[in-house]
């Protein structure tokens, strides 16, 4: 009976996976194979070839952009693996003081869409006319900041994506078992030597994760290199596909081909980091009681604090005082820093154009329904997969996390098609509601959810389930009362981050929104597009203070309900 | 006597006016039956900073029917289109698009329409009898009066190399109807050798109008060859923005746009290509939001606009289509723009 129950378990998982994901990824791959749009074209028009695929490889353009790619993402990877695991140990393991304030400013970047970066970034350090530059310029320094650039675009990265490898390795360095730093302490290494050769390898698979999903992240992102890339002519595969897909006639097939060469990438990646961590146990949360150690910095402990401000100073503070001025100004011609203080160039209409048009306040409404349904149901399938995957041993629980992870290898753009022309035909009303929205969301994100609810799944010792299980309580018991207690914060801060990436989510929905559907990303976009700077700001500026809200809420409520020690997590 | 008999006659003519004024964009029926339907779904190809405006005007004489507007990207915009009938789920009631040859290819969605001052129009302007030039546009060159001290005056001073370095914008001519129209304007008129002497001042290439006019008002650029109702709403606001119309000629291009055949609100979306299409839309979109028309008499023309200087320039629409495919090829190995 219970091996029936767990085989339909199995299957009911795979048959919402195939849906969700493996059939728009087949049509996918029938786009890219046949060179037709299945939708319009009929699906007995085949005529399967790798000739696309082949001449996608062999174009110098596709190859331009992929090394780009790799470069620019490669490089932020980097950079946010730094700050990332810098803040983390900062905030978990030192005596710095300010450290809510630290791991709240290490996790906001995170809510801040990317085109609203990019366009702030580009307000600030433009070349030719960022505030910055003219700001040098008036105190006689002939250097200049150039954003339009690959080293501009690796640093905006990294900064914004900092808080993926931060998010993963402040958990692991909280829960960790400190017994083996004392044992290096106690053999005489110092404190330095302590945390490269004993912390931060026991932390190994959170930084490796973190790393990965940053790296995965920023291949995906389309606002940064748009806004940034482009005026610098540095193609990178997402605007890429975007042009392909922009053209008359759109080089679906192409735009294909080229997201199959990014699956290819991400896949090998994820293939990498399983491999990894499979090999070595990790578990560090046992039935023990324990506490980290906390360093004593002395003086140094305002170092620490200051790199903090100066991080949130160059990801919040300049950007928002940017898109203030340019949300505020009538027009963002700034010839020197006089005239930036100049009260008549100010005034509220790009406020008052922006909700004259319906759709703004339509697009608010739909992103915040779209948004909650999206970390609700994603939220509890996620669990439901990563819990199976991880924690017992259901036939085809192998598969179910290989499916699980395929999302997280297809960027947006390309998943906006595919979930077109899987979902548009089917009967019932799917296309033209939000609802296909919040499935495109979270088939799109699950890799994400999974691994965020994963990683404090893994540091749970079995010993607390096998209790549960020898006083006779029941699995879906133990998950209730053993399982889901201590993985809530993780929990809690998925469905916080399904959110937040659901809200800010662009290249998918691209092609999903209609008239009726619009949401403040897309809109964002044609404002963008549209090219007025004034109003886009000024969206930018309402969208931020929402989401400050929002965040605010979260963080009460999350606050609310678990302990102190895990409001970085879910902060 | 005379005045009285004036006055009377001022008095009927205010009296009758809003029937009068309601009949040129419909017999009753249509109107009511528009009021019945609500709404309207409409697609195109234009900003919403354009369309925004022409809405609102609509909606002022017509308050009743809601106009639920979607923008997308030339391209992006007619495969959504191709989508969705292909699902038997196309949304939209009118379309409206820059590029007539693309639209051409999808006219077989569209039903047979003409406004009831059908006959007023330029025929050729026509993509199709199913297709009308609700919007058309056209090319000015515009640069930021802050920046430039000793500005062009024409399209052959944009290949001179004192413009050069990156101080021109040009959008990029597979952008889109529009764009190829200049492109092809480019060649034809200025000569076969313009593109290669115009690349030549490496310009700053941008993806479409409105981008290149938000960098000519924020001084990214100083200089570009713009769709004057790209610029006009920043001109209008006080940017410090120059436009004027080069002597060589001012290529113009007619959109097609038309009423699906599956739509869900015939009627609403009759009634709202009659108004667009009257004069008081055209006049409308010509004052407020810098377009021209494809009317045969213009009832006004933009500012700076002077019917008897600029030489408008439309192409051949054969050519319009035939060329299409080759020349923008050879545009894009000339400006070094990546396929």
């Amino acid at each position: 009976m219970r091996a029936l129950a767990g085989w339909l378990w199995s299957a009911a998982l795979l048959l919402i996976l195939s849906f969700l994901v493996l059939y728009p990824v087949a049509m996918l791959l029938l786009g890219a194979l046949t060179n037709t749009n299945p939708v319009v074209d009929g699906f007995g028009v085949y005529d399967i070839s790798l000739k696309n695929f082949i001449a996608v490889l062999g174009n110098p353009n596709v190859l331009l952009a992929l090394a780009n790619s790799l470069i620019v993402c490669g490089g932020g990877t980097l950079l946010a693996v730094a700050i990332g695991l810098t803040f983390s140990w900062v905030v978990v393991r030192t005596d710095t003081p300010c450290k809510r304030f630290i791991a709240a400013a290490s996790l906001i970047p995170l809510f801040v869409p990317p085109l609203v970066a990019a366009v702030a970034w580009s307000i600030l350090a433009s070349p030719k006319t960022g505030l910055l530059n003219t700001l040098l310029a008036s105190i006689g320094i002939t250097w200049r900041f150039n954003a339009y650039s690959m080293f501009g675009l690796i640093v905006i990265f990294g900064i914004y994506y900092a808080p993926y490898v931060y998010m993963f390795t402040a958990s692991a360095l909280r829960n960790m078992d400190p017994a083996l730093e004392e044992a290096a302490e106690i053999s005489g290494a110092t404190p330095i030597k302590t945390l490269f050769t004993v912390t931060f390898p026991l932390i190994a698979p959170a930084i490796i994760s973190g790393m990965l999903l940053s790296f995965v992240v920023m291949l995906g992102i389309y606002g940064i290199p748009a806004v940034l890339g482009t005026p610098a002519d540095i193609p990178v595969l997402t605007t890429y596909i975007f042009k392909l897909t922009n053209w008359s006639p759109p080089l679906y097939s192409t735009a294909a081909s080229v997201a199959i060469i990014l699956m290819i990438v991400t896949g090998f990646l994820v293939f990498l980091q399983q491999r990894v961590v499979s090999g070595r146990s990790y578990i560090t949360v046992a039935g023990k009681a324990f506490r980290p150690g906390v360093m004593r910095l002395g003086p140094w402990r305002w170092f620490t604090l200051a790199l903090a401000v100066v991080y949130l100073v160059v990801v919040v503070v300049l950007p928002t005082l940017a898109l203030i001025v340019a949300g505020f100004r009538k027009f963002l011609f700034i010839r020197s820093i006089a005239s930036l203080f100049d009260m008549k160039q100010y005034s509220l209409i790009h406020f008052e154009r922006l909700f004259d048009n319906p759709l703004a306040l339509r697009s608010i409404v739909n992103t915040m329904e779209v948004g909650c349904i999206t970390a609700v149901v994603g939220g509890i399938f996620a669990f439901a997969i990563g819990y199976t995957v991880n924690r017992t041993k259901a036939r085809g629980r192998r598969g179910i996390d290989i499916i699980s992870t395929i999302p997280v290898a297809i960027p947006g753009l390309v998943v906006g098609v595919a979930y077109l022309w899987a979902w548009i035909g089917l009967p019932g009303g799917l296309y033209g509601t939000i609802w296909i929205l919040a499935l495109a969301f979270i088939a799109r994100f699950m890799p994400d959810t999974i691994k965020a609810l994963s990683t404090s799944m893994l540091q749970i010792h079995r010993e607390l389930e096998e209790a549960a299980w020898i006083c006779g309580k029941s699995l879906l018991g133990t998950i209730r009362t053993i399982v889901l207690p201590l993985a809530r914060p993780g929990v809690i801060a998925a469905m916080t981050l399904l959110f937040i990436l659901a809200i800010r989510e662009l290249g998918s929905s691209l092609f999903l929104y209609t008239s009726n559907t619009m949401v403040m990303a897309v809109l964002l976009l044609d404002y963008y597009e549209g090219g007025n700077v004034g109003i886009t700001a000024a969206f930018s500026l309402v969208q931020t203070v929402l989401l400050a809200v929002l965040i605010g809420i979260a963080h009460l409520l999350s606050r609310g309900r678990t302990d102190s020690s895990s409001v970085g997590r879910a902060g | 006597m005379m005045t009285s008999l004036l006055r009377a006659l001022l008095l009927a003519t205010l009296l009758v006016a809003p029937t009068i004024a309601h009949a040129q964009f419909g017999p009753p029926e249509l109107i009511e039956a528009a009021k019945q339907e609500g709404k309207l779904v409409f697609y195109s190809a234009n900003v919403a900073e354009s369309e925004q405006p022409v809405i609102e005007a609509f909606n002022k004489r017509f308050p009743f029917i809601k106009v639920e507007f979607l923008r997308a990207p030339g391209n992006q915009l007619i495969q959504r289109v191709k989508t969705e009938a292909a699902a038997g789920k196309l949304l939209a009631d009118v379309v409206d698009h820059s590029d007539r040859a693309l639209m051409l290819e999808i006219a077989d969605l569209f039903q047979d329409y003409a406004p009831p001052n059908a006959a007023d129009y330029i025929p050729e302007t026509r993509a199709s009898p199913k297709l009308w030039p609700r919007s058309t546009v056209v090319w000015a060159i515009a640069y930021n009066s802050e920046l430039v001290k000793d500005p062009p005056k024409s399209w052959a001073d944009l290949t001179k190399p004192e413009y050069g370095d990156k101080q021109i914008g040009q959008v990029i001519a597979p952008s889109g109807g529009t764009t190829w129209t200049r492109a092809m304007f480019e060649r034809q008129v200025l000569g076969e050798d313009y593109w290669k002497k115009q690349a030549a001042t490496k310009p700053l290439l941008f993806p479409s109008n409105a981008p290149t006019s938000d960098a000519l008002v924020r001084g990214e650029i100083s200089i570009a060859p713009l769709l004057y109702n790209a610029i006009f709403p920043k001109l209008r606001d006080g940017a410090p923005v120059k436009v004027f119309f080069a002597p060589e000629g001012a290529p113009v291009t007619p959109f097609a746009a038309g009423i699906t055949k599956t739509a869900a609100h015939p009627n609403a979306a009759k009634l709202f290509m009659n108004w667009c299409l009257s004069e008081e839309g055209q006049a409308f979109m010509i004052k407020e939001i810098g377009n021209l028309t494809s009317l045969k008499k213009a009832p006004l023309y933009p500012e700076g606009f002077d019917p008897k200087v600029v030489k408008v320039w439309v192409p051949n629409y054969d050519q319009f289509v035939k060329l299409q495919h080759d020349w923008i090829e050879e545009w894009n190995k000339t400006y070094g723009y990546r396929q």
